[in-house]
Formats: C-alpha cells, structure tokens, sequence
C-alpha cells in the first residue's frame, strides 16, 4: 500500500469515529504524526472538524428522507437509531440519496425500538417516496393504442404500470400518519393498528401521492406488477382476496380506467 | 464573448442552479449568462430533477460541477459513477465539466466530503492519470478545482499553487479556481493568497467560482452563504487583471437567499471582473502597480492578533447539518413545485 493509500485508510476510520477524536489518547497521537496542526487548531482538532461533519451531514440527509420516522419515536431515539445506523451501514454509495436504503432492515433489528412494526411501515414508506421521486418517467397511456386493440387481445395483453408506482401493504396507516407530522402535527397520535393497502404513486405533475385501495384492486395490480396478462391476474387476484371476487368481476373495467387516468397503467403490451 | 481558454468560451457570470429557485426561472426566464448546475443532483432516472432540467436547457446555457468523482481516492474512480456522468454530459452538452483536487472514498466507505490530498509527487502521479482517462471518456473539457482544506498533512512535499498547477499542465486539464476557498486555506493555514494566484498557469483557468463562508474564529468553514467578502473581491480582481476574462459563478448554497439578492452579486461580480480587466490592461501599458496592497493578507500571513476579527462578527461553535457540497439535494422532502 501507497503512502497515500495508508493516509487514507486512517482517515476513513478516523472520521467515522464516534466520539470527540482529542477523547482518544491514541487517535490524538496518529494525528500529531500524520497533521501538522497549526497556532489556533492541534492535529487533531483539524481531523475534529472533518469527523464533527461527517455526523451532521449524514444524519441531516437521513432526517430530511425520514421525517415520519424521526417524528414517530422523538428525538432521542431518532438520535440513537441514526448512530447506530450510519455505525452498522457505512454510507457507500457516491450520491446521498441512498444513504438511507438499508433503513428497514435496520429499523426491523432494532429491538429496542417503540412502536417497531409502526416504524418499520413508516421506514418502507419513506424510502419507496426516495425511490418513486426520480424513478424513470414513462409516457402517458396512448389511448387511441387501448381503441385499436381487437377484444380477443385482452385476455393475453400485458398491462404495464407506470415506473413511478410502487405497492405496499402496512399493519398501520403510516401514510396518513406521515402527512400529518409534515403539516406540523407535532403531537400527532400514535394510531392503533389498521392494515392499508396503499399505492404510491408519481403524478403527471411529478408530485407523490398515495391511495388506499380495497384488497381485490391491490392483489390484482401485484399481479400485474409481477407481469402476469390480464386474465391471469384477473384469476390470481379472486384467489387471494376470494371475499372481493365480486368487486373483481364487476370494477375491473371501472377500475382500469380510473387506473390509465391517475397514470397507474402506462402502456398495454398485446403479443 | 472573448478569446477561448483551452476551447472554453467566456460565457460571463452565472450563478448555480439551486432547487429553491426553479420555480421563479422557470416563471419568469430571467437573465442569466449562465448557470451550474451540481451533476450529481441530476445523474438520477427521471421526476422532477431531469424535469426541470430539461425546462432550464431550452433556455440557458448550463455548464456541470460534481462533487463526487473523488479523484484521488484509494481506489479508481467507480466506473458506474463515470458512465451516468457521462449520460448527464450527453443531455447537457457543457462548455466543460469540473469537480475537485481531493478525494471521497476509502475502503468501500464513501465520507460524502471533499477531503484534501497531501501535495506530494505520489498524488501528483494518481492524479494525472486518472484526470487524462477522464477528459477522454467523457469527451468534454475536464477541470479541478482547489478545495477548501482545514488541515495540513506532514507528508505534503510543496505548495498547494504548485500542486494543482502541475497537475493541471501535466493531465492537460483545466483549472476551476475558486478564489474564495483560497481565502478559506489562506486564512486556516497562514500562506499569502497572492502568492497563490500568482503561481498557478493563468492559461488554464477556465472557470472561477465566488461564494461566502463562515469564520468560526480558529477556523473558516466554506459553507457557500452569504455575501462574498471584500478580500474574497480582491483575490479575484486580482486573478483577473492576472488571468483574463474567466468566466465567473456565484455559489450559494446554504441560507439560499431570493433570487434577485443573487442575482445582484453576479452583478458585483460583473463590475468587478470589468474594472480587473481595464487593470490587467492598465498593467500592460505600465500605467499601474503589478502589486495590490491588501492589509487584511498580511494580517492572515503574519497571524496577528487581529485576524480573527478580519471579518468583524465570527460564529462560535459548528456549522450545524453539516455543510452540504453544492447546496440541497432535491428530494421528496425539498421538491420544488
């Protein structure tokens, strides 16, 4: 290893330390070595400067992508959970926005947590916003395509949903909860346990928005999503959501409708 | 528009192209020579980043900034990064592209800071070779720039004028020359700015960045807020009237004020750049000094007592939310309408 190499390898260790560098006798020497300090700063005040703002900038990009989960389980937690966090997942990814794709898992191994299946819907939403918000745009449903496509055609097409949508069944109503702590709701109820099925979704006019939708609806746009044809997923939708059979037969129609003018279904792939 | 350095045109003075602006740009398309954007906030699929982008290029000029190559880093630049820079470069066709002398990552560990190099032949070497593989693959005018540092390293070999200009000459790339962040080194680490500007080769200057910072009395952090202060204005007077007409940007990336308050110091800018020009030439007809007398450069070389109050208020304490390379990202939480 280079001399550089070697300088380097310290300072990512160093600047991820947690505590104040000068607190380590250790460190403080390294530093005097490596840094030469100056009138105002010793060495390893320098190397402080860099290691305080390692923290702050993480955990400020960890709070402006999860402010529903901070807002959930209050500062102290949230402070400790980021700690333990950005310790357990070192950022390794050259753009800030994934820093926080890990945050599930880590939120689903925290034990200690309050209101951890909560937390855990709320860390699915949030980071599925990171992911819709500069998802791929895909151009709008081509409805004279849908006016040419010959009805024996539909039992096999391919329905294609928009890139920017996402699905997600929670045990609480996380979205609700979420909006109202970004409207300043600090206060905001811890709600009891719902089950939703929702779907996030980037409008046309590149805005997030989530719905909630009945369980017949959910388990058919899966099974689209998994890119079963139509009548497939007609059939696999009746079998895991049997009590909504009737809604399926029926709102079909109504629903791809509604579905092409929210921008849900983007295009119909006929083989 | 003037003569071209290294093939980059004199586009004038612009300003980077932040999130809590787009709205009136793209509202009210106002004058602006043109704007930089941070690469990175736009190397993504789709939304409203690529959006407003593509509103802004029917328009303006853009040239690309990034703060994430980490060029001399343990490891080769990360070939993904590269190849989604290189797409951005497609749809934006800049005049040039920059980033900076430092690096980012070790250790698969990326620290999301540009942290300094040690100025030793080692780096020089590191350096060279990637920036030449670089300029190529991208196909487009390649430039670094010098950072702000708050430390030394006992291993660097020479001074930092001397560093980045060999590098320079050697990868055949260009200069971005921040003049603010010279105060900033100038002022942590006790050397003369002038020195600086005036060892590092004027030719491949293709670029200047100003911006304001923050003196927290032992230190200056480059937090890009606030007004650019009036040494900062003679250190870049005195680049022009050395260097020529560079085209010139104004960062401000945190406390991000009204666009017209922007907007009024490029015109700062504008004004100065012009009364440096008339200098340099006032210079050639041996009608003017070759030395500027700046009384606040000795006080940062000498470390007097005073220099902490060279500015007048200092901020005890830290910069908090960490200060962020090239302003806010735009995300969910800080989308622009």
């Amino acid at each position: 290893m280079g001399e550089l190499a070697d300088l380097q390898h310290w300072m990512a260790r160093v600047l991820r330390t947690r505590r104040a560098l000068a607190k380590d006798e250790h460190i403080t020497r390294e530093a005097t070595e490596r840094l030469t300090g100056n009138d105002r700063l010793r060495p390893v005040e320098q190397a402080e400067i860099y290691r305080e703002q390692f923290w702050l900038r993480h955990t400020s990009a960890l709070l402006e992508d999860y402010p529903g989960l901070s807002g959930v389980i209050g500062q102290g937690d949230w402070e400790r959970l980021v700690e333990e966090y950005l310790t357990s997942h070192a950022p390794d990814s050259w753009t800030l926005r994934d820093l926080g794709n890990r945050m599930t898992e880590h939120v689903e191994s925290c034990a200690w947590l309050p209101h951890r299946q909560l937390c855990i819907d709320m860390a699915r939403l949030e980071w599925s916003y990171t992911e819709l918000f500069d998802a791929r745009d895909a151009p709008p449903l081509d409805p004279n395509k849908l006016g040419s496509i010959p009805e024996a055609a539909w039992e096999t097409a391919l329905i294609v949903l928009n890139p920017a949508l996402r699905l997600l069944r929670t045990e609480y109503p996380v979205a609700e909860l979420r909006r109202r702590l970004r409207e300043g709701e600090a206060s905001a109820l811890i709600p009891d346990a719902q089950s939703q099925n929702l779907v996030l979704f980037r409008s046309r006019k590149r805005s997030l928005h989530y719905d909630v939708v009945g369980d017949g609806a959910f388990a058919l746009l899966e099974a689209l999503r998994d890119g079963l044809p139509l009548v497939p997923a007609c059939e696999r939708a009746v079998e895991r959501a049997p009590s909504e059979a009737k809604a399926v037969e029926v709102g079909v129609g109504q629903w791809f409708q509604e579905w092409g003018r929210l921008g849900w279904i983007v295009d119909v792939d006929v083989k | 528009m003037t003569e071209a350095r290294l093939g980059c045109p004199d586009l004038g003075v612009g300003v980077g192209l932040r999130v809590p602006h787009y709205r009136h740009i793209l509202d009210h398309r106002p004058a602006v020579d043109f704007f930089e954007i941070i690469s990175e906030n736009f190397m993504v699929d789709g939304g409203k980043p690529i959006y407003h982008l593509e509103r802004v290029l029917e328009t303006y000029r853009v040239i690309q900034h990034g703060v994430s190559l980490g060029i001399g880093g343990p490891e080769e630049p990360d070939t993904a990064y590269l190849e989604r820079l290189k797409r951005l470069v497609d749809k934006v066709q800049p005049a040039w592209l920059s980033d900076h002398f430092c690096w980012c990552s070790a250790d698969g560990v990326n620290l999301h800071d540009l942290l300094p190099l040690p100025y030793t032949e080692e780096a020089i070497e590191i350096v060279v070779e990637r920036a030449k593989k670089i300029q190529d693959f991208l196909g487009v005018r390649f430039a670094l720039e010098n950072t702000s540092t708050y430390l030394n390293y006992t291993s660097s070999e020479m001074p930092e004028w001397e560093f980045i200009g060999r590098i320079a000459e050697q990868a055949d790339i260009g200069l971005m020359f921040d003049v603010n962040n010279i105060y900033v080194s100038a002022y942590n680490h006790g050397f003369d700015p002038l020195e600086f500007v005036r060892n590092v080769p004027h030719e491949r200057i293709v670029q200047i960045h100003l911006a304001g910072h923050m003196n927290v009395g032992t230190h200056i952090i480059d937090t890009h807020s606030g007004h650019v202060i009036d040494p900062v204005y003679d250190i870049y007077r005195e680049t022009i009237a050395q260097a020529g007409a560079v085209p010139t940007l104004i960062e401000w990336d945190d406390d991000i004020p009204e666009f017209s308050l922007l907007v009024a110091e490029a015109e700062k800018a504008r004004d100065i750049r012009s009364d440096a020009l008339e200098l340099k030439a006032r210079r050639a007809a041996g009608k003017a000094s070759a030395t500027p007398d700046w009384p606040w450069a000795r006080a940062i070389e000498e470390r007097g007592p005073a220099d902490a109050q060279l500015e007048g208020e200092t901020h005890a304490g830290t910069v908090q939310g960490g200060w962020k390379q090239g302003g806010p990202r735009e995300s969910e939480s800080t989308a622009a309408e």
